[in-house]
């Protein structure tokens, strides 16, 4: 078990690596601080557009801020809780404007607008 | 204790700052409490996180408080258990355990740097005698995924990254300063690409044991650099990447016999300063005539660079730097203070400085140290 684990940990980083060449995302493919995505968003529920704590509450993040992997990992974040309240109910709206290493704004939208590559 | 080896006691000491008798090579074991140090210190237990998100989706189903608040425990003890030597080894699987369990857990807590120090710790407590060094390999692979990134990714060609990094994000004023006086783009450009050759450079060296020591300088001056740049830990990635070279680094396993001159204030003053904080008793002081020196492996170590080698086979002197570093997460001016330790350390603490001191003073060569059974 010694042996294996370790390798079996490095196997999925490897291969982590090589999915990542991929897809937008860089989850566990040591990408650290390889991009910086700054953005603002601002979200509407059922109606009512949440305060910067009550985005902080809903999205762990705040409404304002940086992600220094991949733009991908914001809108991961912000989609993927939406699809969860969305099953309970919730009608939201979300708007994120975004610039990835300070290049033009790009946008984002909830519901579903892919994001500009 | 025989002069066979560091003393082995029958009961492992609770003293934190002791190293022998721990189950796990010194290097190692100095590698998981540097690294439970810095994540005590710096409170990373407040940070751990109940389910959100996970990237295994049978773990959001777990009630969150319960989950956090046994995350927060477990991640307490096995700390704990680390500084005071308590079953290190498996407190540090535990520990590591805890981190990447918390790491797939959440997706506001997911980071590099966490899934880093898991993973240093995991394997560490996964160490046994003779086994693959997957420490050094998570370490290849970690420069190796980031490199090649950055290699395939145009706005690290450009430069793009640092430039608005830097000016856009950080406002450097080192770098806005030197920036002017350059070329546009020149000095982002080197800099991304500095960056791209030591990451991918590094790794072919991490896989030759005759390269070892480079990879020892080149990872802790990347590192070092990036703290002294931004003034940031990056969370726990600073600790965690540079304690990644004790991996490289066999301790000896035998006390160092340190030669002395007993007749001369310096020769007694470093020893009874050196002899003050070597809990582990991993130096043998012996009177002899001329300048304090001892022989390790191969090489004689004399004046100044016997005085810095003292220090670094001495695991108290990473617990202080580690230590120091993390306590000043939250007071004024952290990033600073940062600075001015990793400065001061590598200063005292990379070659340079020893050999410039010994060539000033002029200590001459002395002939290497009888070996310890000459003194049974």
């Amino acid at each position: 078990m010694r042996t294996i684990i370790p390798i079996l940990l490095l196997a999925f980083q490897f291969g982590a690596i090589v999915y990542a060449r991929f897809v937008p995302t860089r989850y566990f493919c040591w990408a650290p601080y390889d991009t910086q995505t700054d953005y603002v968003a601002s979200a509407v529920v059922n109606g009512h557009t949440l305060t910067p704590a009550e985005f902080q509450h809903r999205y762990r993040r705040g409404m304002r801020g940086f992600d220094n992997r991949s733009p991908q990992h914001v809108i991961d974040m912000l989609q993927q809780a939406e699809e969860k309240h969305a099953a309970l109910g919730d009608k939201t709206t979300i708007v994120m404007k975004y610039r990835v290493n300070g290049k033009e704004p790009r946008e984002w939208d909830w519901p579903a607008s892919p994001p500009q590559q | 204790m025989g002069l066979a080896g560091i003393p082995t006691p029958a009961v492992t000491s609770w003293n934190p700052l002791k190293c022998s008798g721990t189950g796990l090579p010194a290097n190692l074991t100095i590698l998981v409490k540097v690294l439970a140090i810095a994540l005590l210190l710096t409170n990373h237990v407040r940070i751990l996180p109940d389910p959100w998100l996970s990237f295994i989706p049978p773990i959001d189903a777990i009630p969150p408080l319960f989950f956090k608040r046994t995350l927060q425990t477990v991640f307490l003890v096995s700390a704990l258990a680390i500084i005071f030597n308590r079953r290190l080894r498996v407190a540090s699987l535990i520990l590591g355990a805890t981190m990447l369990l918390a790491v797939v857990s959440s997706k506001a807590y997911y980071g590099n740097n966490k899934t880093f120090c898991g993973l240093m710790l995991f394997l560490a407590g996964l160490y046994k005698p003779g086994g693959y060094p997957f420490l050094r390999w998570q370490l290849a692979l970690t420069y190796f995924g980031a490199g090649l990134n950055k290699l395939l990714d145009a706005d690290w060609h450009s430069g793009l990254f640092f430039e608005n990094w830097s000016v856009n994000r950080l406002h450097q004023p080192w770098y806005i300063a030197l920036d002017s006086l350059l070329p546009a783009m020149y000095l982002a450009r080197f800099m991304c690409w500095a960056t791209i050759v030591t990451e991918l450079g590094i790794v072919p060296f991490i896989l030759i044991p005759s390269l070892y020591e480079w990879v020892i300088i080149s990872n802790v001056l990347f590192q070092a650099s990036l703290l002294l740049f931004d003034g940031t830990t990056f969370t726990v990635f600073f600790y965690s990447m540079t304690a990644a070279s004790l991996a490289f680094v066999a301790w000896p396993t035998e006390p160092v016999a340190v030669m002395y001159d007993a007749n001369r204030g310096f020769g007694n003053a470093a020893k009874r300063f050196f002899s003050s904080w070597d809990f582990d008793r991993r130096f043998l002081w012996v009177p002899t005539e001329g300048i304090l020196h001892f022989s390790l492996g191969s090489k004689v170590y004399s004046g100044f660079r016997a005085l810095r080698m003292l220090l670094l086979l001495n695991p108290v002197t990473y617990f202080t730097i580690a230590a120091a570093i993390a306590a000043c997460e939250s007071v004024p001016s952290a990033a600073l203070i940062r600075r001015l330790i990793v400065a001061v350390a590598l200063l005292l603490l990379m070659p340079p400085l020893a050999w410039v001191a010994d060539k000033f003073f002029d200590h001459g060569h002395p002939q290497p140290a009888p070996r310890l059974k000459e003194f049974a």
